[in-house]
């Protein structure tokens, strides 16, 4: 028979080390002196640690190596079960903020997506805000080893493409060392990248709370903040500068910057397919959009229409989601186009979310191919990454996907729509749900936040953020009746 | 010039659609409604251009051969030059009038008609002549005709998106290379089923107490799933349940494969269309959807008599459903899962071999197949299990042309609809406009929704419909592949 006991094995161990991330926002609530909060972060590390060991001594005698359907299983648990525990301390110290808004804030920070429930931000406890952002940086970190590491050996995700150049052992069928392996290595590039984007928010003239709040939803890619305002808080060009340094960087996979350390040469991030093809959407939306600007009179500086369309075009591309200006009231092209671009931008093995440049790289080669071969029925033309000829189970594996996240991201507008919603704010809040990105239009704009929206819908959005992160196929596997089956 | 071959048989289409022009000018002349002037140039001029076509075959011989390419390029000429000529009726007649019609209005017109999608410019069609508005509809019946030999014969030999799926059992020589037999066999069956079901349509339509001039006009552009009308409250003009039952039977009939029909008739045997996998997809689809959208009328109380809501929701969601368009009430009153449900519908629920357009119902089984043979491979890498379609084993390439024209179809629909947003257009109804267009529906939802129409778009969005609505109807690729180098080199 089928038993959970391994894998709940290995979830109290991931359990138990959450747990430590509680003493984050302990110590700033040490510090900056919450006397009232102290309790609920103590508490919440109390309870997760406990609950944690008792799991793990409970099933002591079944531990043993995972296998696939396992992996399926644990994923899920940790991302249905951590958000639980990451919400409960936000029901004591948020006022009013009730079970649902407190579930989908930590579902959002953890998935590293950056909707918010919550109005009010700049009046929030800090510690409360440092726990919101800080859980997008352990989300990121989880993300990271999912993508490259999980997920691939599962047959699924963007990554599997580059399965041959991942660092440490692939073909080895067993997840743990591999998972520690990649942990290793790639968490290492990670912290530099993070220390170097808190010390250049502060020296761009960030309190050392807000450089590190800010570094950890950048660095994840989420897009929380600490300000209702998000960046336009600051109304500085430097620090909306250094953002989109640092998020243009996040967007490429961590893996690239670890073979570049590692081989001393830039050829693997100059030469990489997906990364020009990011590189130059990029820069044509940047453009775009600023020209569109211009055009329609937004902006009369072109400079500032520039900047402006920069910060904005690699934040939501890259499904991070700040905002420094209400762009919904940009000529309606631009706010659409830039949801559409969180769609597939963000390259595989980042922490962005959607269909991942490399998936797009290979449609529009499979396209081209499709072209082709209706006026040559016979010709023999392979689609190609980097020179190597991609295996069929890779093509089928990627349209697989492609049909899923079409079918899903209209089956939860449906959803919402029969709830009343509006088409705008429906449509765009799955799909920057469904994307990781954050702000959707409508109801749920830039100016606006998800706490607007009944229960029903945010818990439909939030199934629709952890469908999103787990690449739809991982969570919706769960529901078909051959992975029970023996 | 290499593609001399196809212009004998361009000139032959040409100077026959000539002819059809004489149904026009017939009716213009028997009720006087003052049009009369604006046929007889019309038709010289489409006459004489196809003769000068017809003339190529002095060079290049009677006796042709064409190949899979040269059917792309015939497809993708006859769909951008029939509207051409089909819309000089209207120009000619209208340049006569108060109101002048414009070019892009004329061609995005017949466009509408020969592609059989039901979008009108046009306002104050109560008080046209009627020749023109049998004009107008009865380019929707020739380009349904058209579209049936098109889905039937042409495109699956070409193999355009997994088309290949849609052969029909027995109508022609389907292993011959040859185009042109192959396509007067099919020709012959199914017009034969297609005149047949409209005879049934126009009597259906008489007997319900239509006049018979529009009975005629109406069964042209139910047939052929068009939509467009002679009233600008289209089929609430009548405010007749039998009339609307009539459509909903005649719409239903339509958005089946035709060719199935033609097998059951020759066969005598009318189980072949129960046991037809796709008939049964799309039936149930259909009906299923209608009685949905009925139990969510009565629910939320938009209407309260479960007879009528029935009839009401049947009649709307079957016409936009199939692609036709017409519409009784101005359902984006209401609640607004509803239309968008319908517009949805439109682009998944006729099948293949119909006078419908979008996805069609044989593709939407095969992705469904797939994507559950994706789903089971992920727990059980190894596992064998092919993707069958009515018994037969369907190869990796048809699925992944299949897969590669989803692909196409997603990218034509955002392409278009960025294109729309560029020009300021709001996003839901940019959006509908272009899914409407694409699936050959008709109207969409705000300003171009069954209460207002494509009057009020500037020429750029018009010609942006106009491209989509073509597009949607050579199942994009087999337009697109026009602007390839390949296709041009030797």
């Amino acid at each position: 028979m089928y038993t959970l006991l391994p894998v709940l094995n290995v979830f109290s161990r991931i359990l138990i080390a959450f747990a430590f991330s509680f003493l984050v926002p302990l110590a700033w609530a040490w510090s900056e002196d919450h006397e009232q909060y102290r309790y609920v972060w103590e508490g919440a590390f109390a309870l997760a640690a406990v609950s944690g060991l008792a799991v793990l001594a409970a099933t002591r005698r079944h531990r043993r190596e995972l296998q696939a359907r396992d992996g399926f299983l644990l994923v899920n648990l940790v991302w249905i079960v951590l958000p639980a525990y990451a919400a409960l301390p936000l029901l004591f110290t948020v006022p009013g903020i009730g079970w649902t808004k407190a579930y989908f804030e930590a579902m959002s920070a953890l998935t590293a997506t950056g909707a918010t429930a919550l109005s009010g931000l700049d009046y929030l406890p800090v510690s409360v805000n440092v726990w919101r952002c800080f859980l997008q940086l352990v989300g990121g970190l989880g993300i990271m080893l999912l993508v490259v590491a999980v997920l691939p050996m599962l047959g699924l995700g963007g990554y599997q493409v580059y399965k041959a150049e991942t660092p440490g052992p692939m073909k080895d069928a067993k997840f743990t060392p591999r998972i520690s392996e990649t942990a290793r290595g790639l968490w290492g590039v990670y912290a530099a990248f993070s220390v170097a984007c808190m010390l250049a928010y502060r020296w761009a003239g960030m309190s050392w709370a807000d450089a590190f709040m800010h570094m950890c939803t950048t660095m994840g890619l989420g897009g929380f903040s600490s300000h209702d305002a998000s960046l336009g808080h600051f109304s500085s060009p430097t620090i909306e500068a250094v953002a989109t340094v640092f998020m243009a960087l996040a967007g490429i996979s961590f893996v690239r910057y670890f073979i570049v350390i590692r081989s001393r040469s830039l050829r693997p991030i100059i030469r990489d397919r997906e990364i020009r093809t990011y590189v130059t959407v990029l820069l044509a939306s940047i453009g775009l959009i600023a020209s569109l600007l211009l055009a329609h009179g937004v902006y009369d500086d072109a400079a500032l229409a520039l900047r402006t369309s920069a910060f904005h075009v690699v934040s939501l591309a890259t499904t991070t989601g700040y905002a420094s200006t209400d762009y919904a009231q940009w000529p309606v092209f631009a706010p659409v186009l830039l949801l559409f671009l969180g769609c597939f931008v963000s390259c595989a093995g980042s922490t962005g979310g959607g269909i991942k440049m490399v998936r797009m790289v290979l449609l529009i080669k499979q396209a081209r191919r499709e072209l082709v071969r209706s006026i040559h029925p016979r010709v023999v033309n392979p689609v190609t990454m980097g020179g190597a000829i991609l295996p069929m189970s890779v093509m089928n594996a990627t349209f697989g996907f492609m049909l899923i996240y079409g079918a899903v991201t209209m089956g939860l507008t449906m959803l919402l729509l029969f709830t009343g919603l509006d088409i705008v704010t429906a449509f765009s809040a799955v799909v920057a749900t469904v994307n990781n990105i954050g702000p959707g239009l409508g109801q749920v704009g830039p100016a606006s936040n998800f706490g607007v929206l009944s229960g029903f819908q945010i818990w439909v959005l939030t199934f629709a953020m952890l469908l999103g992160r787990l690449e739809l196929l991982t969570v919706l596997v769960l529901f078909t009746g051959s992975f029970w089956r023996k | 010039m290499p593609f001399l071959r196809i212009f004998p048989v361009l000139g032959a289409i040409v100077m026959v659609f000539a002819l059809t022009m004489l149904v026009p000018l017939g009716v213009s002349a028997w009720t006087h409604d003052g049009a009369e002037a604006a046929y007889p140039l019309a038709m010289l001029v489409t006459f004489a251009v196809g003769l000068l076509m017809r003339s190529a075959v002095w060079r290049v011989g009677r006796h042709l051969d064409l190949q899979a390419r040269d059917g792309i390029l015939l497809v993708g000429m006859v769909w951008t030059l029939l509207p051409l000529f089909a819309s000089l009726p209207l120009l000619l007649h209208f340049s006569g009038t108060a109101s002048p019609m414009s070019f892009t209005d004329a061609y995005f017109e017949s466009m509408s008609g020969l592609t059989t999608t039901g979008s009108t410019v046009l306002v104050g069609l109560d008080a046209l002549p009627a020749s023109i508005n049998l004009w107008r509809c009865f380019l929707q019946w020739l380009g349904g005709m058209g579209i049936l030999v098109l889905a039937v014969a042409i495109l699956p030999m070409l193999g355009v998106g997994g088309s290949q799926l849609f052969r029909a059992e027995a109508t022609g020589p389907m292993k011959d290379a040859k185009l042109t037999p192959r396509i007067t066999e099919t020709a012959k069956g199914l017009w034969s089923v297609y005149s047949l079901l409209s005879l049934a349509c126009v009597l259906g339509y008489w007997l319900a107490g239509m006049p018979a001039l529009d009975a005629w006009i109406h069964m042209f552009s139910t047939l052929s799933l068009g939509g467009l009308s002679s009233h600008d409250s289209s089929f609430g003009f009548f405010q007749s349940p039998a009339m609307e039952w009539v459509a909903i039977v005649f719409m239903l009939l339509a958005s089946c494969n035709f060719a199935l029909y033609f097998v059951a008739l020759t066969k005598r045997n009318p189980a072949r269309i129960w046991r037809d996998a796709e008939w049964r997809g799309s039936m149930a689809l259909l009906v299923g959807s209608g009685v949905f959208i009925g139990g969510l009328l009565l629910y939320k109380g938009t209407m309260s008599d479960p007879l009528d809501t029935l009839r009401v929701a049947l009649f709307n969601v079957v016409s936009i459903g199939s692609t036709t368009g017409y519409s009784t009430v101005d359902y984006t009153t209401w609640p607004v899962f509803a239309p968008l449900f319908m517009i949805m519908l439109s682009g998944i629920a006729t099948s293949a071999g119909s006078t419908g357009a979008g996805i069609k119902m044989a593709r939407l089984v095969i992705l469904f197949k797939q994507a559950k043979r994706e789903m089971s491979r992920i727990v059980h890498p190894r596992a064998v299990n092919p993707v069958t379609l009515g018994g037969h084993l369907i190869d990796s390439s048809t699925i992944f042309s299949v897969l590669g024209f989803m692909l196409v179809y997603g990218g034509t629909i955002i392409g278009l609809t960025m294109l729309l947003l560029l020009t300021d257009m709001p996003f839901d109804t940019a959006f509908t406009a272009v899914v409407a267009s694409v699936n050959n529906m008709g109207p969409g939802l705000n300003e171009v929704g069954p209460a207002g129409n494509f009057a009020g778009l500037t020429d750029f969005q018009t010609w942006v419909c106009t491209a989509a609505m073509l597009l949607g109807r050579l199942e994009m690729l087999s337009f697109l592949v026009l602007f390839t180098p390949g296709f041009w080199r030797k």
